[in-house]
């Protein structure tokens, strides 16, 4: 079922100097799906996502070989621009990271620069409307114009999906986002995800395996720059073809 | 407590290990204070009778003698002990007032460095023995008193001690700071974020970089004779102007601006980059709305470290022809100039006493600039500063 709105990565090969860290990766992400990518550390997860949105251009002697077809367009392709790019394959990051600006502001900037939406009321509106789409917005529409880094890190994160989010992307990639969270922070998150799937393609990459069959559809299971296995994320847990799924996912190695 | 003894007597000698190491370090900190103390109590002690200055009251006579000769215009005992700066000033007044001629006026005017220094109790290019008991008269009749040197801040450099002031050096000061400031900052905050922020890592910049630190620890000197060699000999700056002088320094403070602003830049967290190109923004704009805003306190204090710098330095100055007699404050930047820490110098080089005391007021006008344009980075910087 390869229909245009998936993700498809074909042959991907990706250098950090003379280091290979994907060996040829072949992959289909289904369209309002969520897929997790998980592995043991270094096997190439977090290098995998951060192709989608060509986040590994900003790192000195990265090389990358194979496509990576958005709608049937390689986004490794010489006419592709990033700056675009990336506002249809929103980021959410490991640490929280909102800027150091106020709650408001840290929602309409992308807007902003993209020309979305032009300040005023319909700003007022989308930074209300994306705030409450990430869960936010009664915890603090009577504090807009605080610093959005004076929130709690479970607030952090959130901030930082609506601030994704308010771009309307197509995808949305998230780095291990419940990593520096606390279990209650971490429910409130992956309730968000299961929620922003019926309108975003999401792909999450996490080291928590009960976090990625609690939340994905999709499983792929990576390890030295491998995709091992991939499929529904049922069968791997519960019948993974591979003997090297099923030893990680039984917590033998990893 | 169940550890061993051993484990206690190694205890107890990192506890002391501890404590020695903080001893140490107040014992450094507590020398350095003493020099400094030492430093401070020595130029003030040697500056506060600058500030002070004598004048004399006597009567000057207009008469016809005056145009030919200012010494006429006072008895002979007491011509010695005016200031020659103000008989000198005397024929050019009574031309523009024809009407004072013929008449006396009895008035308080400056006295010659040497009553000043016998006043202020030092021998030095002395009172002449035999003017000691006319002076000692006039003292205790009131006619000779201190007063505040006003003139020490409004005049420029004087071969006659008593009207030589820092005017004309600290208006030079300012002038090269301005032109360094206008020349080194942006030239240096722009090489640093292209270099940081915008240049692909490879072996250009490599090693421009290393270049640029090795500029940052050049002797000075060496920027005087580039100054020299390029803006005077080939551009055709004016020698001894406040031009050659600020494009000088500035060639000098371009390397600690660099160096500074970079650092700046590099302490912002990756993640605040990450975030921004992360949602679409481009580089520019990554930099400009996100980087910078962040970097600025940094970046502030270190060019405002590196003005400062320049503004203490002496040997490049040299090279351009700024180690001059200046008696007048320079009308624009291509007017021979000098810099207060030149002027500190030629004056600490005289051989008359009374030039001592002037040295001494002129660090610590200097110092006094020096230590208020760090007030006010740290000012700015604390102000600018954001919390996150």
């Amino acid at each position: 079922m390869t229909s245009s709105k998936n993700i498809s990565i074909r042959d991907l090969k990706l250098w950090y100097k003379d280091a290979q860290a994907l060996h040829g990766i072949d992959l289909e992400i289904e369209h309002n799906k969520v897929t997790a990518f998980i592995g043991p550390s270094g096997c190439g997860k977090s290098t995998l996502l951060r192709c989608l949105n060509r986040m590994n251009d900003r790192i000195p002697h990265c090389r990358t070989e194979g496509d990576i077809l958005i709608d049937d367009k390689n986004i490794y392709d010489a006419d592709i621009d990033v700056v675009q790019l990336r506002s249809r394959v929103g980021m959410v990051f490991q640490k929280p990271n909102p800027f150091p600006k106020t709650i408001y502001e840290n929602v309409a900037y992308a807007p902003r620069i993209h020309g979305i939406t032009s300040d005023g009321p319909k700003m007022d509106e989308l930074v209300e409307y994306s705030l409450t789409r990430a869960g936010l917005w009664n915890e603090v529409k009577d504090k807009l114009q605080e610093p959005g880094t004076a929130l709690s890190g479970g607030q952090q994160q959130r901030l930082c999906i609506a601030r994704t989010i308010a771009v309307k992307p197509e995808i949305i990639l998230m780095d291990e986002p419940c990593s520096a969270l606390d279990p209650i922070a971490t429910a409130k998150i992956e309730e968000l995800i299961d929620e922003l799937k019926k309108e975003f393609t999401i792909i999450i990459v996490t080291h928590s395996m009960q976090q990625a069959a609690r939340v994905s559809d999709n499983t792929a299971f990576f390890y030295l720059g491998k995709l091992i296995e991939f499929g529904d994320t049922r069968d791997i847990f519960t019948k993974p073809k591979e003997q090297q799924t099923e030893d990680y996912i039984t917590g033998r190695f990893g | 407590m169940s550890h061993s003894m051993e484990y206690n007597k190694r205890l107890r000698r990192r506890h002391r290990a501890d404590r020695r190491f903080k001893y140490y370090g107040m014992a450094a900190i507590a020398f350095a204070l003493a020099f400094l103390a030492f430093f401070f109590v020595d130029i003030i002690g040697k500056a506060m009778p600058a500030f002070k200055q004598a004048y004399i009251q006597v009567d000057i006579n207009y008469n016809d003698q005056v145009k030919d000769n200012y010494n006429r215009a006072i008895t002979r005992n007491y011509r010695y002990l005016v200031s020659r700066s103000f008989l000198r000033t005397l024929p050019q007044k009574l031309v523009e007032n024809p009407e004072l001629l013929g008449t006396t006026e009895h008035t308080w005017v400056l006295a010659s460095y040497r009553v000043d220094q016998y006043l202020k109790g030092h021998d030095g290019n002395g009172l002449k023995s035999k003017y000691r008991p006319h002076v000692d008269q006039m003292i205790a009749d009131g006619k000779i008193e201190l007063r505040f040197n006003t003139l020490f801040f409004t005049h420029g450099d004087s071969k006659m001690a008593e009207t030589a002031g820092v005017l004309a050096a600290a208006v030079g000061s300012i002038l090269v700071l301005l032109i360094t400031m206008a020349v080194a900052v942006p030239i240096g905050v722009m090489t640093a974020i292209y270099l940081e922020e915008f240049a692909p890592d490879n072996r250009l910049t490599q090693a421009l970089e290393v270049n640029i630190n090795n500029l940052a620890a050049i002797p000075s000197i060496l920027y005087g004779l580039l100054g020299l060699a390029i803006f005077i000999n080939i551009v055709g700056v004016p020698r001894s102007s406040a031009l050659a002088g600020g494009l000088t320094l500035a060639l000098m403070t371009l390397p600690v601006i660099i160096i500074t602003t970079r650092a700046a830049l590099r302490s912002i967290p990756d993640s605040i980059r990450d975030a921004a190109y992360g949602l679409g923004a481009s580089n520019l704009q990554t930099v400009w709305h996100h980087v910078l805003p962040l970097a600025f306190p940094g970046i502030l204090t270190g060019s405002i470290i590196g003005l400062a710098q320049a503004m203490g330095e002496t040997a490049p100055l040299l090279i351009v022809g700024m180690m001059a007699y200046i008696p007048e404050a320079p009308g624009s930047i291509f007017d021979a100039t000098t810099v207060l820490p030149a002027q500190i110098y030629t004056w600490s080089s005289e051989s008359i006493r009374a030039f001592e005391e002037r040295t001494a007021a002129g660090i610590l006008v200097l110092l006094t600039v020096l230590l208020s344009l760090n007030a006010v980075a740290v000012w700015l910087r604390n102000r600018t500063q954001k919390t996150w």
